[in-house]
C-alpha cells in the first residue's frame, strides 16, 4: 500500500511538471476544450468529433507499427474490419455486453495479426507490406462474394447508447487511454528496441535482439489497438458491412498519421482531427475530396516527412518564448 | 473438364506473366516496391477507354501505352528518386499514387463498371472448348512480349546494364552506368508490360476504378511465389499460379479461388521464403 502511494505521488508530481511545460500545457488546454465541447449541444459536430477520436486510435496504432518498428502495414483495415465484425456479431447474436465484445473483437484482431505476422515478419524486406495488403484485399472480396455474416449487407441494427453525448465521453476515455498506453509503450524499453530495429535491423540482430519476436509484438499491439478502434467504430455507427475492409480505411489511417507526423503517436490525434474536419469541409466536392487527399498524402510523404504537428508546435514555442522575454 | 483447365490455365498464366515480370524486375533492379503497379493497368485501360470514341481503337492503344510510359518516367524522377534513401517513403508514396489514380479515374470518369468491345471478334472452338478469340491474342501477345523482354534483358547493352545494376548498384555506378536512367528504363518497361496486359486482357472484360488493386495483388503473389527479382521465376510462377487458380475454379468453387493468392503468399513465405528461383539472402 505504501509502495502504491509513493508511486502515485511520483506520478502526480511528474504530471504537474509535465503540465507546466509548453507541450503539456497546450495538450491539457486542447483536451479541456475537447471535453467541454459537448456542452454546446451541437449533435452534428459532436458526431464528427466522435468519428475523429475513433480514427485517432486507428491512426496511432498504424503509427506505432510504421513509425517506431519501421514495418509498414497496408492492411490495417483488415484488423479494423475483423474486430468490427466480431464485435457486431457478438453484440447482435450472442447478446454480450458491448464493453466485453470490444475487447474480444480486438483479441481476434490480435489472433489474425499473428497469422499474418508470423510468415511475413520472419523475413527482412517488404513482405509485411505485401502480406497485409493482400490480406485486406482478400477479406474484402470474401465478404463481398460470400454469404456469411450478412453477406454484402453486413450486420446492422446494433443497439446504440441512445445519446451521442454519452458515447462522446466513453469514446474520449477510450482514446485518451489507448494513446497514453501506446505512448507509454514506445517510451519504454520495448519502444527503444523497436526503434533500433527500425533504424538498423541487421545491427539490432547483431546486438542480440530477437528481431522477429519484437516485430511480432509490435504488430500484435498495433493490431490490438486497430481492433479497438474498429469495434468502437462499428458500435458508434451501429452497423458493419464489407466496405470496412477496403483499402480506403488503411489509406485513412496512413494519411492521418502522415499529416500529424510519423513516430509521434500524439500526432495521430492532430492528424485525425484535421482530416475529419477537412473532409467535412470538402463534403460539397464529393468525389474530388479523396483525390485531394491522395494528392495531399503524396505531397506530405515527398516534401514534409515530419508532418504538421511538430514543426508547428516548434514555431509556436519559439513565438511564445519571444513574447515571454519581452 | 481437363481441356478447359488446360486452356483457361494457359490464359490465366499468360496474363499473370505479363503482370508479374515487370513488378519483379523493378523490385530486383532498384529494390523499389511499386505498389502503383496495378494502378498503371487501371490508368492505361481508362485512357484507352476514354480515347476510343475520339480516335478509334488502335490509336487509342498507342496513346494509352505512351501515356503510361510517360507516367512511369515522371513517377520515377518526381517521386521515387528523391525518396531513394527511405524505404518507408517509397512504399508509402507508391501506395498513395495507386490510390490517387483510382480516385482520378473515379473523379474524371465515373465509379460505374464499363465494357470494352474485344478487338478480336468472335469465338473459337479448340479441343471441344469454345472461348472468345480475344484470349488467343492474349496468349500469343503475352508469349511474344515475355520472350522479347527476356531477350532484351539477356542480350542487349541496356539489358546488361540493368543486370549490372541489379547485382551491385554502386559498382555499376563506378563503371559509368547511369543508374538513374537504368532504373527509369526498368520502371518504363514494367509499366509498358502491365499496359500491354491491360490492352490484351481488358477488352471483353469489365473495368471499374477499383480493379487496379486486384492486378497488383496478382502481380505480387506471383512474384513472391516465383522469387522476388527473378524474371524466370516469375514466368514459372505465373503459369503454376494460373493453373492452380483455374483448377480451383473448376473443381472447387470460384469463391474459393479468390483466396489462392494469400494462401500462396503465406505458404510460400513459411516454406521457401526466397521463392521458387529467388536469391537466398533473406534471413
Amino acid at each position: 500500500m505504501m509502495n502504491f502511494e509513493f508511486d502515485l505521488q511520483s506520478y502526480t508530481s511528474r504530471f504537474k511538471a509535465w503540465a507546466q511545460t509548453f507541450r503539456g500545457g497546450i495538450t491539457l488546454v486542447c483536451l479541456a476544450g475537447l471535453m467541454l465541447f459537448p456542452l454546446t449541444g451541437n449533435e452534428y459536430l459532436t458526431q464528427v468529433l466522435v468519428t475523429a477520436m475513433i480514427l485517432a486510435i486507428f491512426a496511432a496504432s498504424w503509427d506505432l507499427l510504421a513509425g517506431f518498428a519501421g514495418q509498414v502495414s497496408f492492411g490495417h483495415a483488415a484488423f479494423f474490419g475483423i474486430s468490427g465484425y466480431f464485435t457486431a456479431a457478438m453484440v447482435k447474436f450472442a447478446g454480450m455486453h458491448w464493453l466485453v465484445s470490444v475487447f474480444v473483437g480486438a483479441g481476434w484482431a490480435v489472433v489474425f495479426s499473428l497469422l499474418i505476422g508470423i510468415p511475413c515478419l520472419r523475413l527482412k524486406g517488404p513482405y509485411l507490406a505485401l502480406g497485409t495488403l493482400a490480406f485486406s484485399l482478400i477479406l474484402w472480396n470474401l465478404f463481398l462474394t460470400g454469404t456469411w455474416l450478412g453477406g454484402t449487407e453486413g450486420i446492422s441494427g446494433l443497439p446504440s447508447t441512445g445519446s451521442i453525448f454519452v458515447a462522446f465521453y466513453i469514446i474520449a476515455a477510450f482514446m485518451i487511454g489507448s494513446l497514453v498506453l501506446m505512448r507509454a509503450i514506445v517510451d519504454s524499453r520495448l519502444g527503444t528496441i523497436l526503434k533500433s530495429i527500425r533504424d538498423d535491423e541487421t545491427c539490432a540482430d547483431a546486438s542480440g535482439i530477437d528481431t522477429t519476436v519484437y516485430k511480432l509484438i509490435a504488430f500484435m499491439i498495433s493490431g490490438f489497438f486497430a481492433g479497438i478502434s474498429g469495434a468502437l467504430f462499428v458500435l458508434d455507427t451501429t452497423a458493419v458491412n464489407p466496405a470496412v475492409y477496403q483499402t480506403l480505411y488503411s489509406f485513412y489511417g496512413i494519411i492521418m498519421a502522415a499529416i500529424g507526423g510519423m513516430a509521434t503517436i500524439y500526432g495521430a490525434i492532430i492528424g485525425a482531427f484535421l482530416f475529419v474536419i477537412l473532409s467535412e469541409l470538402l463534403r460539397p466536392l464529393a468525389a474530388a475530396a479523396l483525390l485531394i487527399f491522395a494528392t495531399l498524402l503524396i505531397l506530405i510523404v515527398r516534401f514534409a516527412e515530419e508532418g504538421v504537428m511538430n514543426p508547428f508546435l516548434d514555431r509556436v514555442h519559439d513565438l511564445w518564448d519571444m513574447i515571454r522575454r519581452r | 473438364m481437363i481441356e478447359e483447365i488446360l486452356i483457361f490455365g494457359m490464359v490465366q498464366g499468360s496474363l499473370l506473366a505479363l503482370l508479374a515480370i515487370g513488378f519483379s524486375l523493378v523490385y530486383g533492379v532498384g529494390g523499389i516496391l511499386n505498389l502503383s503497379h496495378g494502378a498503371f493497368y487501371l490508368i492505361t485501360i481508362y485512357i484507352i477507354y476514354w480515347t476510343i470514341p475520339i480516335v478509334g481503337f488502335w490509336p487509342a492503344v498507342a496513346i494509352g501505352l505512351v501515356a503510361v510510359a510517360g507516367i512511369a518516367a515522371v513517377t520515377y524522377f518526381g517521386l521515387l528518386k528523391p525518396l531513394q534513401e527511405s524505404h518507408i517513403g517509397i512504399v508509402l508514396v507508391t501506395f498513395a499514387l495507386a490510390f490517387f489514380f483510382e480516385q482520378f479515374v473515379k473523379f474524371f470518369g465515373d465509379p460505374k463498371t464499363h465494357y470494352i468491345v474485344p478487338f478480336v471478334p468472335g469465338s473459337v472452338t479448340f479441343l471441344g472448348v469454345t472461348f472468345p478469340a480475344q484470349l488467343i491474342a492474349l496468349v500469343v501477345g503475352s508469349l511474344v512480349l515475355v520472350s522479347a523482354v527476356t531477350l532484351f534483358i539477356n542480350k542487349s547493352k541496356i539489358g546488361k546494364s540493368i543486370r549490372a545494376v541489379s547485382q551491385d548498384f554502386e559498382a555499376a555506378q563506378l563503371v559509368g552506368i547511369n543508374t538513374d536512367m537504368i532504373l527509369m528504363t526498368t520502371l518504363v518497361i514494367s509499366a509498358l508490360l502491365v499496359g500491354a496486359a491491360a490492352v490484351l486482357y481488358a477488352p471483353g472484360n469489365f473495368i471499374a476504378p477499383r480493379i487496379g488493386w486486384r492486378y497488383l495483388l496478382l502481380a505480387f503473389s506471383v512474384t513472391i511465389f516465383g522469387g522476388m527479382g527473378s524474371t524466370t521465376g516469375s514466368i514459372f510462377g505465373a503459369f503454376i499460379m494460373g493453373y492452380a487458380t483455374t483448377i480451383t475454379d473448376f473443381l472447387i468453387s470460384p469463391t474459393f479461388s479468390v483466396i489462392i493468392p494469400i494462401v500462396v503468399i503465406l505458404v510460400m513465405l513459411l516454406v521457401r521464403p526466397q521463392g521458387l528461383l529467388g536469391k537466398k539472402e533473406l534471413w
